[in-house]
This record gives C-alpha cells, structure tokens and sequence, in this order.
C-alpha cells in the first residue's frame, strides 16, 4: 500500500500479486486497533455512566446533578432493553435481528447467529467450532451435506 | 491449545479492561476561606461497561426492560478461559468449551 502513490502502476507482478491477495483473503476487521477498533469496542460492550455530583456554596446546597447514561450501540441497547426515544417503531426487522443471540465469527469477524455458528460453522467463511468438528467426525458415517 | 483470540495489545486492549473493571471516581473537595465554607462539591462518577454495570448492580436509565435477552444472557453465559467465547455455563463446566474445545477435566472416558 506505501508508495503507491509514487510508483505508480509499475510496481513490481510480485507487488501486484500480493495486492489482489490481500483483497481476497478473509481477514477479521476486528483487529482493527485504532480509533475505529475503540469506538467498536465501546459500542459494543456499552458503556454506563452514572454520576451523582453536589455543589454546596457557603453551606447551600446550589447544585446537585444526577446522571444515569447508557452509550451503545443499537444492537447492544436493544439486547439490553433499553428505552428508545418515544415514536421508535420496534416491529422492524433490524429490531427482530437485533434478538437474535449473534456472536462474530472468531476467523472472518462476520457476525452470525450464535445457534448456526457453534453447532453448524460459519456460513461465510467455513470456519467451524470444536463442537461441530466433533459432531462431523461422529456422524463420518450418515454425513449430511452441510453448506 | 487452539487460541482464538490472541491478546490484544494497545489501547483496544486497554480500554477493554477498564469497561470490564469499571472506573470509579469520588471526590470530596472543599474550599474554605479564613474558617467560612465557601465550596463544598461532591462528586461520585462511575464507568462501566454495560455487562460489569449490571452484575455490580448499578442503576440503569429509568425504562429499561430488564426482561430484555442481554439480562437473561448475563445469568447464564460464561466466557471460555482460553478463547474469550461466549457459552452457557453449565455446559462450559460440563462438557468444556463447544468453541475452542477446551476442557476444565481432563478426558476420563
């Protein structure tokens, strides 16, 4: 990706190769650490702030503050119910989807319903679960065809 | 040992701890001038992430539905020690780790 701007288009075939492979092969967006990878973090694992501040000025309570805030993301404040602002139609689909117990694939990061992921594989990228491999070897005999 | 996940480092990982262990702040400060209160604030600040919040107890914003499936999530799922996946508990203790395959016994079959 460096110098790409320099070179130009006659970088090396072994550059290029490399190039496609890189957009080919799965890669978790997970492991994203910068900013991204942080704000993904937070809005996924949701965070709580709760504060109760008082200001008393010459023994006269002036101020008192009470903050209870939740910061998520739609999926992690739906799971946890939290409210939404009055008006939010919750009988969408996204909101049906936001039920569903998901889990990130641990290989490509894609997010799939937990159920299909441990017990079957993840339908994206094949990767499969120690569960299903042991399932696979049980059943070597009545194999059923799985995607 | 299959590891799925390795440890991450830098300031992912770092936050990952403090909204796992939560930050609680308290402070008490007051200012007084020649023997008179002048100042008094008080403050206790906490932050957490919503999994650490709701084992611990902390107060939600009024309406939420603690009928929701992340609550019934928290009861009954535990976190595989060598991977970090989720699963159920129970089955976590008795039949290791559906996941990575891990195992709390050794084999005794």
């Amino acid at each position: 990706m460096r110098n790409m701007g320099a070179h130009g288009a006659d970088g090396t075939p072994d550059q290029k190769r490399n190039k496609t492979m890189e957009s080919t092969t799965l890669k978790p967006e997970k492991e994203e650490s910068g900013l991204t990878g942080v704000i993904d973090k937070i809005l996924d694992k949701g965070l709580v702030i709760n504060a109760d501040i008082t200001i008393d000025v010459a023994g006269v309570e002036l101020l008192g503050i009470k903050i209870r805030a939740a910061l998520a993301s739609f999926e992690t404040a739906a799971r946890y119910g939290l409210e939404f602002p009055s008006g939010t139609n919750l009988e969408t689909a996204a909101w049906r989807e936001a039920m569903i117990d998901k889990e990130e694939c641990p290989q490509c990061g894609k997010r799939v319903d937990r159920e299909e992921l441990v017990n079957i594989g993840c339908p994206w990228c094949g990767w499969e679960s120690a569960k299903a491999k042991k399932m696979k070897e049980k059943k070597v005999g009545a194999k059923v065809e799985v995607l | 040992m299959v590891i799925l996940r390795p440890e991450a480092t830098g300031l992912k990982e770092l936050l990952n701890r403090i909204l796992d262990k939560g930050v609680a702040i308290d402070t008490a400060v007051r200012i007084d001038l020649s023997g008179i209160d002048l100042l008094k604030t008080k403050a206790h600040i906490i932050l957490s992430s919503f999994k650490t919040a709701a084992e611990t107890g902390l107060d939600f914003p009024k309406g939420t539905d603690f009928d929701a499936p992340g609550w019934r999530d928290l009861a009954t799922m535990e976190l595989c020690p060598v991977c970090g996946m989720k699963s159920i508990r129970v089955n976590l203790e008795k039949y290791g780790c559906p996941w990575c395959g891990w195992n709390s016994r050794p084999k005794e079959e």
